[in-house]
């Protein structure tokens, strides 16, 4: 008799469990569905479909008609394609190293107690929170013929540039007002880095007679070295998609000088309307940002100190 | 303390020079990022005439505003700023709503699949947004939403990134408190929304500031799929006066600064919020 009760028991008990997982199951799909329908046809359906789309010529309006790798053979021989891979190169080799080193040298004078840390800090803000559109017409103007920048120079002597016309200079300018608006997003990165840093590490070096430069060097670089790694590689990552500031300020030119990959996608697929080698192109960026993303998480063990 | 030891004064010279050499740079860096602003400022309440009869420095005294009232008048700013605040406002709610539903899900309740789903989210953060734009134009034409505001919203209401955060947060949620509501009998959906969320305002708010902002400040998805003229985003609209007024200083510098000071605002009053996302979205992959 009482075997039997105990058993009815549990076995309730079971059941009662095992409904209340199930509604439990059924409640975490209903709350994942509404995200997982925008992210299966905006991000998922997309990636796999602009695959589709590289081994086809399509100009929207026509249906597609499917060339085989035939895209990917143009990029080879199409010489604006080069010039435009190569032109990102240079931006990402000179904009992520020196944007990487001004900030990180920024964070670490701004993370001491001084007067008027926040009006500092308010002021490298700034250009972070300014619409990329608005920062192009702002140094369109500051680097036009008469504009500030070759004011500045004639005060000091020196003859007008071409800032955005010379195709020489026109990449470096665009590159300087990259730097110039995205110093204050890794300052504040690095900064919250800079404040998990130890205190007993930093002052045990300052006893030992490190002054402040060799215990930055030699204390906090290598305690920060994970930030470091991870803010170069979105650097490059950014970099292999800039597109706002080209548009407005040169729309790539002049000539091709200043045509970045992010803005030769965007003419190829929207200008010209080459759905198929747009879509080739933005392939190989996708390839090779997940190429850096995959090798940034299997070097980061290796390259970088951690505490374990 | 320092200084009581003789040997470590040479040492504090050397910490005040470098001192010194912080705040020289510092102060030049500042200066450098505020310089421009000043300068669009000053040249927007020139007249024509003075933009460039006069050296940079020069400054109108008084203001001529006639660069404001031309350009409130010609272009539909307005339009544009009441477009862009719907959107913005619609993809804020939006994005909140499913991404902290799904973070939930993700966090505390329990379904078969469930981390390796959380793992394929997490992949594709991966996936740059260069290479959606050109299928989601398609998606978007073959759905009819181009040249309407649902192409900026339909993509931007679920983000992976959004519901990657919210997880993270809902974690260390503490457990009593559910356990507590469990107890008395409150389903996931009334815990959801009577516990979670009313306990979770600083990572909405941070999170709905970032969403907010991103769109506020789009501009190469808007400029893909909005051609009509009276749909515009203020960043778009901001973009082609450069075609209509195209060395009208004054005006273009007026329309910048117009764009620019409704974040600028938000972000004296939220400040807090404003940084803790950035740093999240630093930490984007």
């Amino acid at each position: 008799m009482e075997i039997t009760q105990d058993l009815t028991v549990v076995a309730k008990k079971e059941s009662s469990l095992s409904s209340i997982k199930i509604r439990e199951a059924i409640w975490g799909f209903l709350f994942i569905t509404p995200n997982f329908i925008v992210v299966l046809i905006f991000t998922i359906f997309p990636v796999i479909f602009s695959f589709y789309m590289s081994l086809t010529n399509w100009n929207i309006l026509s249906n597609p008609t499917f060339v085989g790798l035939a895209n990917y053979q143009q990029m080879l021989g199409d010489s604006v394609a080069k010039e435009t891979f190569l032109n990102t190169l240079y931006y990402t080799i000179i904009s992520v190293p020196i944007n990487v080193l001004l900030t990180m040298v920024l964070a670490a004078m701004l993370n001491q107690k001084m007067r008027g840390l926040a009006f500092y800090r308010t002021a490298y803000y700034l250009p972070v929170i300014t619409a990329s559109v608005a920062v192009s017409l702002m140094f369109m103007w500051v680097l036009s013929t008469n504009g500030l920048a070759n004011q500045l120079l004639g005060i000091i002597g020196l003859q007008p540039v071409k800032w955005l016309t010379d195709a020489k200079i026109a990449l470096n300018s665009v590159i300087s007002v990259t730097i110039w608006k995205s110093l204050g997003m890794n300052m504040i990165i690095f900064l919250a880095a800079l404040q998990d840093v130890p205190n007993e590490l930093v002052e045990a070096a300052a006893i030992d007679g490190a002054n402040r430069v060799q215990q930055f060097i030699h204390i906090t670089v290598p305690l920060i070295s994970p930030v470091i790694f991870f803010v170069t590689i979105t650097g490059i990552i950014g970099s292999f998609q800039s597109f706002d500031l080209v548009y407005n300020m040169t729309k790539g030119g002049p000539g091709h000088a200043t045509t970045v990959i992010g803005y030769y996608i965007w003419q190829q697929a929207f200008n010209y309307m080459h759905m198929g080698y747009g879509s080739a192109l933005a392939y190989i960026v996708f390839i090779a940002i997940l190429v850096l993303t995959i090798s940034q998480w299997l070097l980061r063990k290796r390259w970088v100190y951690t505490e374990e | 303390m320092e200084s009581k030891y003789s040997s470590l004064r040479t040492l504090d010279y050397g910490r005040l020079i470098l001192k010194m050499l912080a705040v020289t740079l510092l102060t030049l860096g500042a200066i450098s990022m505020i310089i421009p602003f000043l300068w669009s400022i000053s040249t927007s309440i020139k007249s024509t005439e003075n933009i460039f009869a006069h050296s940079a420095f020069w400054i109108q005294w008084p203001p001529d505003f006639s660069a404001y009232t031309k350009i409130l008048k010609e272009v539909p700013i307005f339009q544009y700023a009441l477009n862009t605040l719907k959107v913005a406002c619609i993809v804020t709610f939006g994005q909140l709503l499913t991404s902290s539903m799904a973070g939930y899900a993700f966090a505390k309740l329990k379904f078969p699949g469930r981390d390796r789903l959380f793992v394929f989210y997490l992949a594709t953060m991966m996936i740059p947004g260069t290479v959606l734009l050109i299928p989601n134009f398609i998606v978007m034409s073959k759905i009819g939403a181009v040249n309407t505001h649902w192409a900026l919203i339909l993509s931007a209401v679920g983000s992976v990134y959004s519901t990657f955060l919210m997880r993270q947060f809902f974690q260390t949620f503490p457990s009593e408190l559910e356990d507590a509501a469990k107890l008395d009998g409150c389903t996931p959906i009334s815990f959801y929304w009577r516990i979670l969320l009313p306990n979770s305002k600083p990572i909405l708010l941070t999170l709905g500031l970032m969403a907010f902002q991103g769109i506020w400040n789009d501009f190469q998805w808007p400029l893909i799929v909005l051609s009509r003229p009276e749909i515009r985003t203020l960043q778009v609209g901001l973009s082609y006066l450069t075609n209509e007024y195209y060395t009208d200083w004054n005006l273009l510098m007026a329309g910048s600064i117009l764009t620019i000071l409704p974040i600028i605002v938000l972000f004296f009053f939220v400040q807090k919020y404003f940084v803790q996302s950035f740093k999240l979205t630093g930490l984007k992959g």
